[in-house]
């Protein structure tokens, strides 16, 4: 007989199947529809319908006990003030019955997925019951509960193996992320703190107030936003240029043959990567610090006096970290020292893979060092590691570490609008985001700086994501 | 022939150079470390006088430094991480390799989209949603943040898989195998360098990372950080003219045990890929 079903993956093929399980399934997966375990109990799975009845009645007392608390309250975000009154019962003073409205948009969010997956299961198990009315009429073996769980060793492993890594990926990323965008409509700070201050939806002023608008307290954000954003998508252009070009020519200079001792030149590299960043760029904090030793060494050699001379800086010591302009060319280049061992590492396991017979005609046809490296191995290098170009970038656009070590405490801005905005001007949007979540608990802008991350991300996400997936040119190097 | 010669000179005097340049702060970090001063040497590279008498300080515990409590607590959160993460690798690993299923490339596509996305991003989230949930300033709440989504990162080992040869698991079928068994006995023994790889790996996360123990632990109470954070604590302006020194004794001590592991795991890498290459 026909399999009416589609065996294709995807959301239309999904929902054509329900259509078609209920427009076509007899009596019992119609009566599926209600009570899940209907059609399993007709062809004997008894604890297979067993488990669906518990799960949907499961479902049903998680709504009524639990999404029923919060959901009601979705749309205001409560509205009962906590206050703490006088019990004439117990002669205590007690809390009242209060709304937190982080609670509710939290357990709100949460029953909307836990809701969302249910449908899906209910839709799904009413395909599966018509799948296994289709089996009973064609007279096949239809699997008793012992069978389904060899199952799930067998030919269905993948559900076994996948389902905590994939639920963990999404209780940690997805969700999440939902969250963050929930807030940014809100006015989650510090003085609408739950439990003991209500919060509330705020519609688009958050972004407003991003972009220049909203009253005269908010009015650096939209200047702070703009200086960081560019100065985020400079650094990570330089941090990504500066880093890929000088890793390939360091992986060239030390897989060439005439360098000796290669493998400890390597070692010496890996292990300036092995220090942790928080114990290296701390250090090179410290180093570089305006009464630091590089400044000492400076102002013996004269540099420090040299610079005073030509009017470069006013102070007595170079402000290495600690003023504009400086702290940002500072920035970029200690992040050289910092990446180019990475981007070495990587190049040089391309550089193993690159095919050995194109440098050898290239040889062959008295091509100099200089023309391979121009016409065979960069071609082959970019084309390996192109896409892993874009992530790069967005990478450093969240280069937290850093920015964060290099300056935190150390750079204090002195342009007032910008210390209005809690920024500085060496803060990346990351830097930022995270100093008002963790000092300032300005939350509802610090999610809209997220969604504003996540928006530039995305952009060169999907740049990167559509020339990984097509543009099919793996046949040229194989 | 004495083109080469010079060539060969100034390549080697390059790198030496190179590697002299990339060495200094290293080389800065063991020497402050046998300083007998409390804070910044300022006035010299090297100290003016040598002691060890720092790394005695840290191992015994104040009222800021409790380093051997840090060490023992991030070696605590790296070893369920691991466990942790090395399980969600391999299980992800061998599903989107060897196994072959409807849901398959969209999953893929998924993961690869998420895996462009910094975790960053959805920290504060999860900051929030660990806070409600009285998870922040926990050791828990931080081996979630490291283990949860670590199954992402299944790319390379997925690379090793697919080089074992797809024979040996149609021969093991033949022989009445499922495969929980194929996977247990024919896949992952033959995968000894890319499990090496991804233990390592993944036991090296909390170790070298800053941000999310800093998010999760800032608030609490210094038994509970973990090496990053506690460091990082001594170097606060109040505390680096006394603790400067310690400091780097501290740097000294996880970088070592830290650095020879990430040495190993370079080398099981490439050993990894290699072989995988011979095998396909």
């Amino acid at each position: 007989m026909e399999n009416p079903l589609s065996e294709k993956f995807g959301i239309g093929p999904f929902f054509s199947n329900f259509g078609t399980a209920v427009a076509r399934g007899d009596w019992s997966v119609k009566l599926s529809l209600l009570w899940m375990g209907a059609g399993y109990a007709r062809r004997k799975q008894y604890v297979k319908a067993l488990i669906m009845t518990a799960l949907e009645v499961g479902a049903v007392l998680f709504t009524i006990f639990f999404a029923m608390q919060y959901v009601p309250k979705f749309g205001t975000l409560g509205t009962v003030q906590a206050e703490q009154v006088f019990n004439m019962e117990t002669m205590k003073t007690e809390w009242n019955d209060y709304d937190n409205s982080f609670m509710i948009l939290l357990f709100s969010l949460f029953s909307f997925v836990v809701w969302f997956a249910f449908i899906a299961v209910w839709m799904k198990n009413v395909v599966n019951v018509y799948r296994l009315q289709l089996r009973a009429e064609a007279g096949q073996h239809v699997n008793t509960f012992v069978e389904d769980l060899r199952s799930y060793l067998d030919e269905k492993f993948h559900i076994t193996l996948l389902t905590l890594p994939v639920l963990g990926a999404a209780v940690f990323t997805v969700v999440p992320i939902l969250l963050l965008i929930l807030v940014a409509f809100t006015n989650y700070d510090q003085q609408h703190m739950p439990p003991t201050n209500l919060f509330s939806w705020v519609g688009l002023s958050n972004f407003i107030t991003l972009l220049g608008g909203g009253d005269s307290l908010t009015m650096g954000f939209g200047y702070a936003f703009v200086r960081i954003l560019g100065w985020t998508l400079v650094w990570s252009l330089f941090a990504t240029l500066t880093t890929y070009i000088g890793g390939i020519l360091m992986s060239l200079l030390l897989n060439s043959k005439l360098v000796r001792a290669r493998k400890l030149w390597r070692t010496l590299f890996m292990v300036t990567i092995a220090v942790p960043q928080f114990v290296s760029l701390l250090l090179m904090r410290n180093f570089f610090s305006n009464t630091g030793i590089a400044n000492t060494i400076c102002a013996n050699i004269g540099l420090t006096g040299f610079l005073r001379d030509v009017g470069a800086i006013s102070t007595t010591y170079i402000p290495f970290l600690s003023a504009p302009g400086w702290a940002h060319v500072m920035i970029i280049l200690i992040n050289i020292w910092i990446g180019i061992p990475y981007q070495m590492l990587i190049a040089t396991g391309v550089l193993m893979n690159l095919p050995a017979d194109q440098l050898e005609s290239a040889r062959i046809d008295g091509a100099n060092p200089y023309q391979t490296f121009r016409h065979i191995t960069m071609p082959y290098m970019l084309f390996v590691t192109g896409p892993a170009l874009v992530t790069d970038f967005v990478k450093n656009i969240n280069n937290f570490n850093v920015i964060y070590l290099l300056t935190e405490d150390v750079y204090t801005t002195t342009n007032q609008v910008m210390a209005n905005a809690q920024a500085k001007e060496v803060d990346l949007l990351v830097t930022w985001l995270f100093r008002l979540t963790q000092d300032y608990y300005n939350y509802k802008m610090a999610s809209v700086i997220g969604i504003m991350v996540f928006i530039v991300c995305a952009v060169f996400t999907l740049i990167a994501f559509n020339r990984m997936t097509k543009g099919d040119k793996e046949g040229v190097y194989q | 022939m004495k083109k080469k010669t010079v060539r060969t000179i100034l390549f080697n005097v390059l790198i030496a150079a190179l590697a002299i340049f990339w060495i200094i702060p290293i080389v800065w970090l063991l020497c402050t470390s046998f300083s007998a001063y409390d804070g910044m040497n300022v006035s010299t590279f090297f100290p003016e006088t040598w002691s060890a008498v720092h790394y005695a300080k840290i191992l015994q515990s104040d009222s800021v430094n409790q380093f051997v409590t840090w060490f023992w607590n991030t070696f605590k959160i790296a070893c369920f991480t691991c466990l942790i993460s090395t399980f969600f690798v391999l299980m992800v690993a061998y599903a989107t390799s060897v196994m072959r299923f409807k849901m398959r490339k969209p999953l893929m596509n998924i993961a690869v989209i998420l895996n462009l996305f910094p975790g960053m991003l959805a920290m504060i989230a999860v900051y929030f949603t660990l806070k409600t949930f009285n998870l922040t300033n926990s050791h828990i709440g931080l081996i979630m943040v490291y283990s949860a989504s670590s199954g992402l990162g299944y790319l390379i080992a997925k690379g090793f898989f697919d080089t074992v040869p797809r024979a040996l698991c149609e021969a093991a079928r033949l022989d009445g195998c499922n495969e929980a068994r194929i996977f247990l006995t024919v896949v992952v023994p033959m995968s000894k360098p890319i499990i090496v790889y991804t233990v390592i790996s993944s036991f090296l996360t909390p170790w070298m990372d800053f941000v999310y123990s800093k998010m999760i632990l800032n608030a609490g109470i210094a038994e509970n950080y973990t090496v990053a954070v506690g460091l990082y604590r001594m170097l606060d302006k109040s505390l680096i003219n006394t603790y400067f020194t310690q400091f780097c004794c501290g740097g000294v001590l996880v970088s070592i045990p830290i650095s020879i592991l990430y040495i190993i795991m370079q080398k099981f890498y490439v050993e990894g890929i290699t072989n995988g290459a011979v095998k396909g």
